[in-house]
């Protein structure tokens, strides 16, 4: 029986992958060919690759292609981004504070802006890297360095060649490289694990989760595009899109023609220095060398550097959300209420959740229970707790969506009322009986 | 005084009962044991000890030794047998032996994986030695599954699970395949026709993953009884096993009865319907407060069983206390039927095969049956549930009109005596062959030569690199797409997707309330369909087929609805054919176009048809293997239309139920359809075809067992007390003035085997 004839037959029950064009099967034959290794084709494809500045890289027979480039600030269009980028590495090195972006105790040079391209989106072991990029910096410039994987056999020399450049003291900064490039960089690791160096134990940055931080309510999505056109004012101009990626390799492979790639290559190179602008422009936010944006950034901000106990900054950016004009800064009152408070300076904390609920047509209730709370136990004046929790319930109550923690609020509050009330009862009630 | 009646009382009641076709008794049989293995760990006969084992069944104690000795076992084992111990014992003493030694076990479904861990945790902790298990599911959160990964030494898991979590990221679980010596394989003989084939080819890239890693675990299955345990064992693991059925359990004596009920119409040959008998039944011990267990086949008619007893023991008991339990209820809502089963709460169940497997519910008295289950293996699962353990206990199978259940009923020695069914599976199926390649190149790139699991696949690698789905290059060939294949196979369902049942009975508050696979919802979710998930009717509102949503809205109507499914046959490519007398019988590649044409409104008491519809439905195809028999011959040729369209309705009935005894497969897997006058033959036609797409060996079997198959056939109608054919073993109403489709079945059949 033909299997193939049959194949053809029930294809209607296969689920075949769905790829961008399948016929032509004659080209396709042609290509795999030209593939299984015949010497002349190689030497073709070395000048090919040769063609887009990428030179061979050989592990025993197996060869990968890197390519080195070397940018100005000028070339960049950034004069100012290596000095800027050495204040803040200053002042991050003056800040004694384990924050996620901290580059204390990092040389500069080691620093490595990090990307890669893959075969695929998913995460699992027939996902492929064929791409490395990283950016270091130097006094006159920045330097971009790619690992190319021409052919999928040659894995351990593409990793080998990576490996080779990267150390114990390198420190990596991403952009989603905690959850998506370096998990797929152990997993391809293991296929080639007894033919490669180990992997280095090295820091790690993630941008992403920074943008996350500050952004996520303002921007549309935190891709790195959107945040660098909206952000970082770049413009690319006729950028291809890394989620086309994964099918300009496959056209590269089934073509041999590097090209294809070109603009991937010229985006994954984008990419990684766009991570050093980044790097500096958060940084930058952080230690407030940067002219303020937005009521809502400075509060994330002031956030963030609360959850790394970084309190007194927190309070400057708060306060900085305070004198720029725009709206929502009953939050940033609300926030400085609650440092205060924990600081116990509570007259300074009433103040803040005053304003708070003063500022804006739609208080917060969290506002009013905090009032409640600090009337309640500090000022000891019930009949003031009470009214702010009439008025946190009414709040709650008016809130358009009931979520979960909603409803557990609304019960709290409850319960204060109905604990106030005994209080406020207990003693009228004596003065009834006196 | 009034009290309950005794189960041994009602035994003796059943004894008078002239509608007992047969009464069987198993009796009782004491434990054989052996004592501890000198090979055992101390630690482990102390924690056996405590919990008062002195010694082992000859079964654990023969599993054990043959493990320790390396090789790959397959233990049959009857319901609470303490199979259990059977892998358990010797993985912990291998772990103990080696304390990074790692296990693997593979539970069909969730919920037994859950059962199991907290029994081997129980165990590991009387032992007092450092084991992790852990199970790995759907449920497990993110942050255990890291651990899972890193550290645990067993890890449970079902098939599902392994093929597309853990496999696709073998990268991640490097500790696990490097140091894998044991592989569990419980309820072997679920993994049998389209699910065992594709169970089969993830073990196959389970090895090739654990060969990459360099290990070479040993397998140790368990499973119910089935004709070929070591053979199923052997297809499924691509290894020997070494069998073990030395069973050295107690059983409690048992009452197997087989229960037909009354003929209400003797012309036409119609009994009292299986369900009203089963209704009864039931309830006379459900009355008794005896707890029992009714077993029914499709999902409909559990739901409507289940309403009936509802109704029927109200006031006396509440409606809590008997429960529905089937394949589309959602997990948490079948996990609490489980406990409330367990703690006596709930006194009776109605389900379908879905509790055949070992899930753990205690143990019931008494196991009805609405007819025969479609395979003896089956049947004895089901009679398991009840009495597992020492007591006296009750199994009532009743039969309804079925010529396969006339026919067991005719010849309990089949039953009793005959051997239980061959579990086939077809791992080489193309179609499921390609999935799992897929897989398997995703995981690891294939070589040039490589085999899968001793199958030659150079042709269909070659295939999917045309398709742009792999890339070959020196002498390998890459996964080159973006896909994860894992994702868009399910090992479960031919089908490739099922349809979601919302319920909207309330505005605001959609709801999923189940789903099915997209063949049985053409006649089972189709616009205006009566829907009944727990004893609750739903009507079908709007099925939206692109998107694969059936709405369905609560209601309280009086009848069900039946719908007709119009199938046509195209022949593509004949493999085999031979000359039967004047007929001619040809196996090979056949394609199915199936479409729901239009359904009827049938009252639930009567059933009688009180309304009709059309069903507006795309047409589906399948690609198949089939059987055909064209029949020739001058008598068939001078046949009037309307009589030969009833004689091959009729031949098709007889082949399709007869077929199915034979090949020992559920009659949902292999269809039957006449043709009056086939597209490839221009002749009179009863095809037989598997139903599920590329085939699973069935109608290949079929084919060369057919002399067997037509002298059954003949056998049975001529058998059949009727006078010209009835719904039980022509299935035809039948008796049209003068014409007897039984002799003319009978007579045609004869030519055909040359008699």
């Amino acid at each position: 029986m033909n299997v193939k004839a049959k194949l053809q037959r029930m294809k209607g029950h296969m689920r075949l992958e769905h790829s961008g064009e399948t016929e032509d099967k004659n080209r396709l034959q042609e290509a795999a060919e030209k593939a299984a290794g015949n010497v002349a084709a190689d030497d073709e494809l070395a000048e090919l690759w040769g063609k887009l500045g990428f030179k061979p890289f050989y592990l025993e027979e197996q060869r990968s292609f890197q390519k080195r480039s070397f940018y100005t600030f000028a070339d960049m269009k950034r004069p100012d981004l290596g000095r800027e980028l050495q204040e803040v590495y200053e002042r991050w090195g003056n800040l004694a504070l384990d924050h996620p972006l901290s580059s204390r105790n990092v040389p500069l040079e080691r620093m490595m802006f990090f990307d890669t391209e893959t075969t695929g989106l998913s995460t699992g072991a027939g996902n492929s890297i064929f791409l490395i990029g990283y950016a270091r910096v130097h006094d006159d410039g920045v330097e971009v360095t790619q690992h190319m994987l021409a052919e999928p056999s040659s894995e351990a020399a593409f990793l080998y060649g990576f490996l080779q450049e990267f150390h114990d003291d390198d420190y990596l900064v991403s952009y989603n490289g905690k959850a998506f490039d370096w998990p797929q960089v152990k997993s391809r690791h293991v296929f080639v694990r007894d033919q490669v160096p180990r992997l280095p134990a090295f820091g790690h940055i993630d941008l992403l989760h920074a943008a996350r931080r500050l952004w996520k309510h303002e921007l549309p999505s935190c891709r790195l595009s959107v945040v660098e056109r909206e952000k970082l004012s770049i413009r690319r101009l006729h950028d291809t899109p890394g989620s086309m990626a994964p099918l300009l390799y496959y056209d590269y492979l089934h073509e041999n023609k590097p090209d294809h790639l070109r603009g991937i290559i010229e985006h994954n190179d984008q990419d990684v220095r766009s991570l050093i602008h980044l790097y500096v422009a958060i940084s930058q936010r952080l230690f407030q060398c940067a002219r303020p944006a937005s009521v809502t950034e400075q509060i994330q901000l002031g956030k963030w550097c609360e959850q790394t106990g970084w309190e007194e900054a927190a309070v400057s950016h708060y306060e900085k959300a305070l004198e720029i004009p725009g709206s929502g800064k009953e939050a940033a009152h609300f926030q400085l209420g609650r440092i205060f408070k924990k600081q116990k300076r509570y007259q300074e904390a009433t103040a803040q959740f005053i304003n708070s609920i003063s500022v804006s047509s739609t208080p917060l209730a969290e506002g009013f229970i905090e009032l409640a709370k600090l009337h309640e136990h500090q000022e000891k004046s019930y009949e003031r707790a009470h009214y702010f929790s009439r008025e946190a319930l009414r709040c709650l109550k008016a809130s358009q969506k009931l979520t979960s923690a909603k409803r557990k609020l609304i019960k709290d509050v409850e319960k204060r009322i109905e604990r106030l009330e005994g209080k406020l009862r207990g003693s009228s009630s004596f003065h009834n009986m006196s | 005084m009034f009290r309950k009646q005794t189960l041994s009382e009602m035994i003796e009641e059943l004894k008078k009962d002239n509608r007992v076709a047969y009464w069987h008794e198993i009796e009782e049989q004491p434990a054989s044991i052996v004592p501890f293995p000198d090979k055992m760990d101390e630690r482990i006969k102390a924690a056996l000890e405590k919990r008062q084992i002195t010694g082992l069944y000859t079964h654990q104690a023969s599993a054990f030794a043959s493990v320790m000795n390396g090789e790959n076992i397959v233990a049959v084992t009857p319901t609470a047998s303490g199979k259990t111990f059977c892998y358990n014992l010797p993985v912990i003493q291998r772990h103990i032996h080696r304390p990074t030694a790692r296990a693997l076990y593979l539970f069909p479904t969730k919920a037994l994986a859950q059962d199991q861990k907290s029994e081997i945790n129980e165990f590991i902790d009387d032992i007092d030695i450092q084991i992790n298990s852990y199970t790995y599911d759907g449920d497990t959160p993110a942050n255990i599954r890291q651990v899972v990964r890193k550290a645990g030494h067993i890890v449970i898991t079902n098939p599902d699970m392994l093929h597309s979590a853990i496999l696709p990221h073998h990268t991640k679980w490097i500790s696990l395949f490097e140091n894998l010596e044991t592989v569990v394989i419980d309820e072997l003989h679920t993994y049998r026709g389209v699910f065992g084939s594709h169970v089969a080819n993830v073990i196959r890239r389970l090895k090739r993953i654990c060969r990459y890693y360099g290990s070479q675990p040993t397998f140790i299955c368990t499973s119910a009884t089935i004709a070929n345990p070591a053979e199923l064992c052997k297809e499924l693991i691509g290894e020997n096993a070494r069998l073990i059925a030395n069973n050295g359990a107690p059983k409690g004596k048992k009452h197997f009865i087989l229960y037909n009920p009354p003929i209400v119409n003797k012309q036409l040959n119609i009994r009292k319907p299986a369900t009203k008998v089963v209704n009864e039944l039931a309830a006379s011990f459900l009355k008794e407060r005896i707890q029992t267990i009714v077993f029914s086949r499709s999902r409909v008619s559990v739901e409507v069983i289940l309403s009936h007893l509802q109704e029927l023991v109200q006031g006396e008991l509440s409606r809590k206390t008997i429960r529905g339990y089937r394949g589309g209820y959602l997990p948490n809502q079948r996990r609490e039927i489980e406990r409330s089963l367990r703690n006596g709460e709930t006194i009776g169940v109605v389900s379908t095969n879905a509790l055949e497997l070992g899930v753990d519910i205690g143990q019931l008295q008494v196991c009805i049956m609405n007819g025969y289950p479609g395979s003896i293996a089956s049947s004895w699962q089901q009679a398991g549930r009840a009495g597992r353990r020492m007591d006296e206990s009750v199994v009532i199978m009743v039969a309804n009109s079925s010529p396969l259940d006339q026919y067991l009923f005719q010849h309990p020695e089949f039953f009793f005596d005959g051997s239980p069914e061959t579990a086939r599976i077809n791992q080489d199926n193309l179609i499921i062959l390609v999935d799992h390649l897929k897989c398997a190149a995703y995981e690891l790139p294939f070589a040039c030569g490589e085999d899968f699991g001793g199958t030659q696949v150079e042709e269909i690698l070659e295939y999917l690199a045309e398709e742009r789905v792999l890339h070959y290059q020196r002498n390998k060939w890459y996964w080159m797409n973006d896909a994860f294949p894992a994702h868009n196979i399910s090992l479960r369902s031919a089908a490739q997707e099922n349809v979601v049942i919302i319920d909207q009975s309330a505005v605001e508050k959609h709801r999923v309330i189940g789903e099915m696979d997209t063949f049985s919802a053409m006649t089972l979710l189709h616009e205006e369909a009566i829907y009944l998930h727990e004893g609750t009717q739903f009507q079908v509102e709007y099925l939206d087929w692109e998107e694969k949503k059936a709405y369905v809205r609560k209601v309280d109507v009086e009848y069900f609805t039946d719908a007709n499914l119009a199938v046509q046959l195209k022949v593509l490519a004949v493999d085999k054919e031979k000359e039967l007398g004047s007929s001619r019988l040809e196996y090979g590649d056949m394609m199915v176009t199936a479409m729901a044409t239009i359904f009827k409104k049938l009252k639930l008491e009567t059933f009688e048809n009180i309304g009709s519809g059309k069903i507006h439905l795309p047409e589906m195809e399948l690609h198949t293997n089939g059987v055909a028999l064209s029949l020739g011959g001058e008598e068939i040729i001078s046949l009037k239309e309307d009589v030969l369209e009833q004689l091959l309705i009729g031949l098709a009935h007889v082949l399709q139920h007869v077929a199915c005894v034979r090949v020992m497969c559920d009659k949902g897997d292999l269809h039957a359809v006449p043709e009056v006058k086939a597209v490839h033959s221009e002749k009179p036609t009863v095809f037989l075809y598997d139903r599920y797409p590329g085939g699973v060996g069935l109608s290949d079997s079929v084919y060369k067992q057919f002399a067997n198959i037509v002298a059954d056939a003949v056998h049975f109608v001529s058998a059949c007390p009727c006078d010209n054919g009835c719904p039980s073993c022509t299935g035809l109403a039948g008796a049209n003035s003068g014409l007897s489709v039984k002799t003319l079945i009978v007579n045609t059949l004869a030519e055909v085997i040359g008699r």
